[in-house]
């Protein structure tokens, strides 16, 4: 614990602000230092930690909490509970692991990265079998590294096609579009509505770039990988990046400068306000939508380019880190948080949807999930089994929105792309 | 001598905890490679940094970087000076003036940064809203999405949050100049203009220097501002060495925690060497050392 901060303290503490932070730090650690009771026991450890990211201030918190608290009467072992956000986890995970300081629980959206570095427990060796055996098969399929479960599913969520209602009416669009022919038509009809009013939001900024660009390119034929390969610059794939450029700057019927607009303070945003037509969003987005009550929308599936509609399916991970004596204790609270009962109403709360068999069947009567629920089985997955892909992801987020720039070439974006994946691969 | 030590314990103990140490973790780190988890991977000597020296992102991020340092103290310290002499003279509500001007230096730069993130907003920014109204602008702009004003509206919330703290360092030095200078140049005959390049900015230079070299290292390492208003463009297009730097260790497909640590290494490096080359050519050769 002494060595707490290293890097992340570092990287501000030049700055006037930062430097109580580094105070404060610099306190905390000479207190733990000095009650050092931390597990060097060989049987159990006296604490585990378990670091979860804030999906949502109302309820992360208070759900995990209390679970802690249940545990910890049931096995005699504490918790160091930590909510981070998810702006800043990346670092903080990183700074744990750079001192040798991991947790002992981890919920992230990556886990092949840690597999590969060999620091987590396979789910032979983590969960009973009771639990292994309830993942619904897609999402254990999503958390295996080399045929071997590393990444447990701990939530998921799937993407859908949202618009408002009353701008389709007024532009005369009868029904939401099926196709992307259809999509352009509606687009332009709404934004000729003139008033600021936007067609398609489209928000390939840095936020969630990979995410928006899936959908694309899975309703155009295309893919991230095919086979072990990366196919990131496939002549589908310039085609489609190429038909959404064109969306931005022939037609213009998306919000200004889309290569640079982030999903929440975005395209979210200008919908929630009413200023645009169709968007794709996901469950917590229909939520602020129905508590605001400003916006009449529908939600339908994606329209598509080449055959049936494919959406965008997202799995968080749970991770338990190897560390001499926590299996058990480790297995306990994993075991703990799979009874289907605490799963549910966490996912629930949190307005996701079930990893889980039994969950599936507790949540399917819920009439708000319905359009997600039955998204799900055309619903595909993000290649996060490769841990080529955490650096994939972050090239993607900070490159593909060039591309849609006036004078943007997605052609040589993408053939980017391609070639640092197939790099980092090496 | 161990009296002395005693006294001084804990202020050594504390600078060594929350400077020397991280400043050693900083130097270990650059010299290292690490897992895109954060796993060390073994020693590389210096090679992180001649890495560094091979990023395409390199000179556009110090061109960046030396305009923003430069303008914004630039800036700040001209606005600062006419801010201070109206501050030092009395009215009526000057208290009521001199407590309000601290606010921007109390709020958190984060919020201060979201809040102008969504005064220069396309659709829903104040900003654009009054230009538009007052005529001086016929269409909106994308202040934080064209490349063209991004380093601009960063520069002004950057002056923002500088200005309290450098006027206030410049009105103490006001307040230290004696009335009888100013009443003897008017018997020479000297006034106004005059008397102001004459005798303030001269007497002022010990106060100027401590607000330029504070705010030289303070918007030098700015992270909330750049970071905050610039999270929407993809690319390191508009980033300093100090965004760069996290983008490289966490937001960029490098990913390196080593590489991050040796630019961050530089950047401390790099601030030292300004802030001497700046306090030689500022001295000048009054004071010979």
């Amino acid at each position: 614990m002494s060595k707490t901060y290293t890097l992340a303290g570092n990287f501000c503490s030049m700055g006037s602000m930062t430097s109580r932070r580094l105070l404060v730090l610099a306190l905390l650690c000479a207190i733990a230092a000095a009650g050092s009771a931390c597990g060097r026991g060989e049987t159990k450890p006296a604490t585990i930690k378990v670091v979860i990211a804030e999906y949502s201030r109302d309820h992360t918190r208070p759900f995990w909490q209390g679970l802690s608290e249940q545990y910890t009467k049931q096995t005699g072992v504490k918790v160091d509970l930590q909510v981070i956000d998810w702006n800043s986890i990346d670092q903080q995970v990183s700074t744990m692991i750079q001192n040798n300081q991991p947790p002992d629980v981890l919920n992230l959206n990556s886990f092949s990265s840690y597999a590969k570095d060999g620091l987590l427990y396979s789910g032979d060796e983590a969960l009973s079998p009771k639990t292994r055996e309830d993942f619904l098969e897609a999402f254990a399929r999503g958390g295996t590294y080399r045929d071997k479960l590393y990444g447990f599913p701990i939530l998921a969520s799937a993407r859908a096609f949202f618009y408002n209602r009353d701008l389709l009416e007024r532009a005369k669009v009868t029904a939401p579009p099926r196709t992307w022919d259809e999509l352009a038509a509606a687009a332009k009809k709404v934004q000729a509505l003139g008033g600021g009013v936007i067609g398609y939001a489209l928000p390939l900024g840095p936020e969630e770039a990979q995410a928006e660009w899936s959908i694309w390119m899975w309703n155009n034929g295309g893919d991230w990988k095919s086979g072990d390969a990366w196919t990131i610059n496939s002549e589908k794939n310039v085609q489609t990046l190429t038909f959404l450029a064109a969306l931005a700057n022939v037609h213009r019927v998306t919000q200004v400068n889309p290569g640079k607009t982030n999903r929440t303070d975005g395209a979210f945003q200008l919908f929630k306000d009413g200023k645009v037509g169709m968007v794709m969003g996901f469950s917590p987005l229909a939520a602020q939508l129905d508590a605001e009550g400003k916006v009449r929308y529908g939600v339908t599936q994606m329209p598509t380019n080449v055959g049936a509609p494919v959406t965008l399916g997202v799995e968080d991970y749970l991770m338990a880190f190897k560390k001499k004596g926590n299996q058990e204790a480790v297995r306990q609270f994993l075991d703990l948080y799979y009874q289907p009962e605490q799963i549910t109403r966490w996912i629930t709360a949190e307005g996701f949807l079930p990893v889980t068999k039994s969950g599936l069947a507790r949540m399917s009567g819920n009439e708000k999930l319905k359009p997600y629920l039955d998204a799900l089985p055309s619903a595909r997955l993000a290649p996060t089994t490769d841990p080529v892909w955490d650096k994939v992801k972050l090239d993607v987020q900070q490159t593909i929105g060039l591309a849609v720039q006036p004078g943007g070439d997605p052609k040589q974006v993408l053939d980017r792309l391609q070639k640092n994946a197939a790099e980092s691969g090496r | 001598m161990g009296r002395a030590l005693l006294w001084l314990g804990p202020s050594l103990l504390l600078i060594a905890a929350v400077v020397i140490y991280p400043a050693v973790q900083l130097v270990r780190a650059s010299l290292g490679r690490y897992s895109l988890t954060g796993l060390y991977l073994g020693g590389v000597g210096l090679r992180n940094y001649a890495r560094l020296l091979e990023q395409e992102a390199l000179p556009t991020v110090i061109a960046n970087t030396v305009t923003w340092v430069a303008l914004v103290v630039g800036i700040t310290i001209v606005i600062s000076l006419g801010l201070a002499q109206l501050l030092d003279a009395s009215f009526p509500g000057r208290r009521l003036v001199r407590w309000a001007l601290i606010v921007p230096w109390a709020a958190s730069l984060i919020m201060t940064a979201k809040l102008f993130g969504w005064l220069y907003d396309y659709y829903f920014g104040l900003i654009n809203r009054a230009l538009v109204a007052a005529g001086l602008l016929r269409a909106p702009l994308d202040w934080l999405g064209d490349d063209a004003t991004v380093m601009g509206a960063m520069i002004a919330v950057g002056v923002f949050v500088s200005l309290p703290f450098t006027t206030y360092v410049l009105l103490a030095g006001l307040t230290t100049i004696p009335p009888e200078v100013y009443e003897a140049a008017r018997v020479d005959g000297a006034s106004g203009w005059r008397a102001y390049r004459a005798i303030t900015l001269p007497l002022l230079r010990p106060a100027l220097l401590v607000a330029a070299v504070l705010n030289l290292i303070y918007v030098f390492n700015s992270f909330p501002i750049v970071w905050t208003l610039n999270d929407r463009n993809p690319g390191v297009a508009h980033d300093t060495m100090i965004t760069y730097m996290y983008k490289i260790a966490f937001k960029s497909a490098l990913r390196d925690v080593g590489l991050a640590a040796a630019l961050g290494v530089v950047n401390v490096v790099l601030i030292l060497l300004a802030v001497l080359a700046y306090l030689r050519v500022a001295r000048g050769p009054e004071e010979p050392a």
